[in-house]
This record gives structure tokens, sequence and C-alpha cells, in this order.
């Protein structure tokens, strides 16, 4: 029989870790903290096995008539960068490895640290439309292309939650968007002259560039953690592919119909 | 060179508000996205090749973000995320892109080439960044421990 108190270790644990996974975190974190919060409420032995698409963890207890137990965790859905979450569970764990915290007080504070709303809807388009507008003038944009790409930036952003929220996949997701911002930039820079649409698409792109997979491939590799690196490097890869494609196809068929673009 | 260090602030502070960085990092954040940002550019105007000089970029942001991370003792990831993202090579790869659609196969494998050795040269300055920053911390606990215990 499995110990009560194990078992729910064993769950905040997990819960834990598939928090800091699903926002962003980097693999040796995930571990560092599952493995802390089990020795910290007296489990002698703990291995887990992290990998961006499911978490392993095993526990045994001192007991020696005690069965050895594992939890297995799927992780389902595209990551969801917050990385404010990840900060607050990184201190959670800090305090909960530090201080007495019950388990169960542990578990209601990682369920509100899980529903902590996102910014609002807002600010995170203004977030979007900043990236957008000033990387429009990083790369040679001119005044009317700053707010062009300000405004596409935008609307790509709330495209983007929009087919989030009824389950498209992400490299469908990275075509739709990157085809709108290439279809408006387009447009624009066919009514006004003066503006590039080169400089509105890259700025449009940068929102949706996979910087969190390739910065996360890379800390996975040098902390030994081969398969998620792996993992990671494909997904940025796939993302850049889909983000050029989007934009591809949409100044493939614009040089199809009017001929004289290119 | 300042108003495209306010840029990259600017927009380094759009992923920022994206990726939900804690309020009271966002400025730090904000400011390593820019720096990685001006010496990039410095270098290319140096006459370094841009691969080169986002190598030495992303070297810089590695190493601000942890010394941000251990300044504001939060993980370093929180920094590094939107400080990387001016630097990945999102220009190489709409260039590239233009190319192939173009069928300018020649161009679209030296641009293809050149964006995707910008990324390498990303990943290279992190792991080398990290790798010494883990050979200094090792050294500072094997050389500052034993003292301690001597006193």
């Amino acid at each position: 029989m499995m110990n009560l108190k194990q078992k729910k270790v064993l769950i905040l644990a997990v819960r834990a870790g598939e928090l800091m996974m699903k926002n962003g975190a980097e693999i040796y974190r995930v571990e560092d903290t599952i493995t802390r919060i089990c020795k910290a409420c007296g489990i002698p032995y703990v291995e887990v096995f992290a990998t961006p698409t499911g978490i392993f963890v095993s526990v045994d207890g001192t007991d020696k008539e005690g069965d050895m137990h594992t939890y297995i965790k799927r992780i389902k859905g595209g990551s969801d960068t917050d990385l404010s979450k990840i900060s607050r569970i990184n201190q959670f764990s800090r305090k909960f490895t530090t201080t007495d915290l019950s388990i169960e007080d542990g578990m209601e504070i990682l369920k509100e640290i899980d529903k902590a709303p996102p910014h609002p809807l807002p600010v995170r388009l203004l977030g979007a439309a900043l990236v957008a507008s000033f990387f429009s003038l990083l790369f040679g944009g001119n005044v009317i292309d700053f707010f062009c790409a300000f405004i596409i930036g935008a609307g790509c952003y709330l495209l983007s939650g929009l087919l989030k929220k009824i389950d498209v996949n992400f490299f469908i997701r990275g075509v739709c968007c990157c085809a709108v911002a290439a279809f408006f930039a387009l447009t624009i820079s066919q009514t006004l002259y003066t503006a590039n649409y080169n400089a509105i698409i890259i700025g449009s792109l940068m929102i949706f560039v996979p910087g969190v997979a390739i910065t996360n491939a890379i800390r996975d590799f040098l902390s030994g953690d081969m398969l998620s690196g792996v993992a990671r490097v494909t997904e940025a890869s796939l993302i850049a592919i889909s983000l050029a494609a989007g934009a591809g196809i949409v100044l493939k068929l614009a040089s199809y119909i009017s001929g004289g673009i290119f | 060179m300042i108003s495209s260090f306010i840029f990259a602030v600017m927009a380094t502070l759009g992923f920022c508000i994206i990726f939900q960085v804690p309020l009271k990092h966002i400025p730090a954040a904000a400011i390593v996205g820019g720096v990685g940002w001006v010496i990039n550019l410095l270098c290319i105007d140096h006459g370094i090749s841009s691969v080169v000089a986002c190598f030495f970029a992303a070297c810089a942001v590695g190493l601000f973000s942890d010394i941000c991370s251990r300044f504001f003792k939060d993980a370093a990831t929180i920094f590094i995320i939107p400080g990387i993202l001016p630097l990945v090579p999102g220009s190489g790869m709409y260039n590239t892109m233009i190319a192939l659609v173009q069928n300018d196969l020649t161009r679209a494998a030296s641009v293809g080439s050149q964006t995707i050795f910008l990324a390498g040269a990303i990943a290279l300055a992190l792991l080398v960044v990290g790798g010494f920053i883990r050979i200094a911390v090792m050294a500072k606990r094997k050389i500052i421990r034993p003292r301690r215990h001597g006193d």
C-alpha cells in the first residue's frame, strides 16, 4: 500500500514540474524542483526523468516493505511561455523546502499560481505591437512602416490567440499568422508607395520567432538532456519553417496575381 | 546608435510583456536586450562578420543575464529569453524565404546557411558562457569554502 503522504507529495511535485515545463522552463530546473520537493518531504530516493512531452518520477520510501512508486505525467498541448509563473514556482519551491509548509497549503499555492491570469489582452496586444513596430524600424523601416507594423503586429497576435483557443496546431497557426501579416503588408505597400513591406513583414514575424525553444534547447544540451534538446531544436525549426511558409505563400500568390511586385 | 539602442529596448520590452516577465524584472530584461543588439551593431561597424558579431552579442546577453539573475535572485531564463530574441535571425529567415520565392536558389542557399550560422552562433555563445559560468561558480566554491572552514 502506498503511503498517503507519499502519494500527496508525489502529486504536488509532479504538478509543480508540469507547470514549469508548460511555461517554458529548462529540463534541469524541472527535475531539480521535483527532486527538492520530494527530498524536503522526507522521501530518500527520488529519480526524475523529464522531457518536454512528459515527466516520469519514481519514489521509494524508507520502509523496506514499501513498494517503489512511479508517476507518469504526459504533458500535452504546446507550451505557453509565462516567465512570471516560472519565477513564482521557483520561489515556491525554495520556500517549500526551507520552511515546513504543509502539503495541502503547497497544493493551494500551486493552484493559485496555475490560475493566475496573464496580462489583460490589450496589454499583451500592446506588447506584440511594440515588438513588431520597433523591429520594423530596426530592419530599415520608416515612420509609416512603424505604424503599419504596430497595427498588423497586434492583429496577428490577436489572430494567433484566437487560433490557439480553437486548438489549431502550432504549425498551421504560424502559417496563418504570417500569411495574414504578409497579406496586409503587401496591401498597404500597394496603396501607400512609401511603405516598405519587407520591414513590416519582418517586424510581425519577429513576434512568433522561436526564441524560447532555441534558448531552452541550448540550456538542455548544456546540462546533458540530449533528448529534450533535440526535441526543442526540432520544434524551433518547425516554427521557423511555418513562419517562412506563411509569408512565402502570400508573396508567391501576389507575384502571380500582379506579376510586377518582384 | 542611441536610437537603435532605444528601438531594441522597446522591442525587448514588447517581448517581456508577451512572455509575462515579472514586473520588477522588466527594466533589467529590456536593457539586456538593448545591450545585446548594440554590441551586435558595434561589432558589425568594426568590420567583424555578422556571425561573429552575433556570437559576441549573445555572449554579452548570457553574461548580463547571469549577473541579473544573481543580483535579483531569480532564474536566468527570465532575462535570457527576452534578451536573446532581438538577435534571433528573423530577417535572415525572411530573406531566405524571399530568395526561394523568387526561385533564386543560389542566394537562398547562401542567405539560408548564413541564417543557420547565426542561430548556431547564438547557441554556441550561450553554451560557452554557460560553461564558463559553471566553471567560475565551481572554482569559487572550491576556493572560498575551505577558507571559511579554516576560519
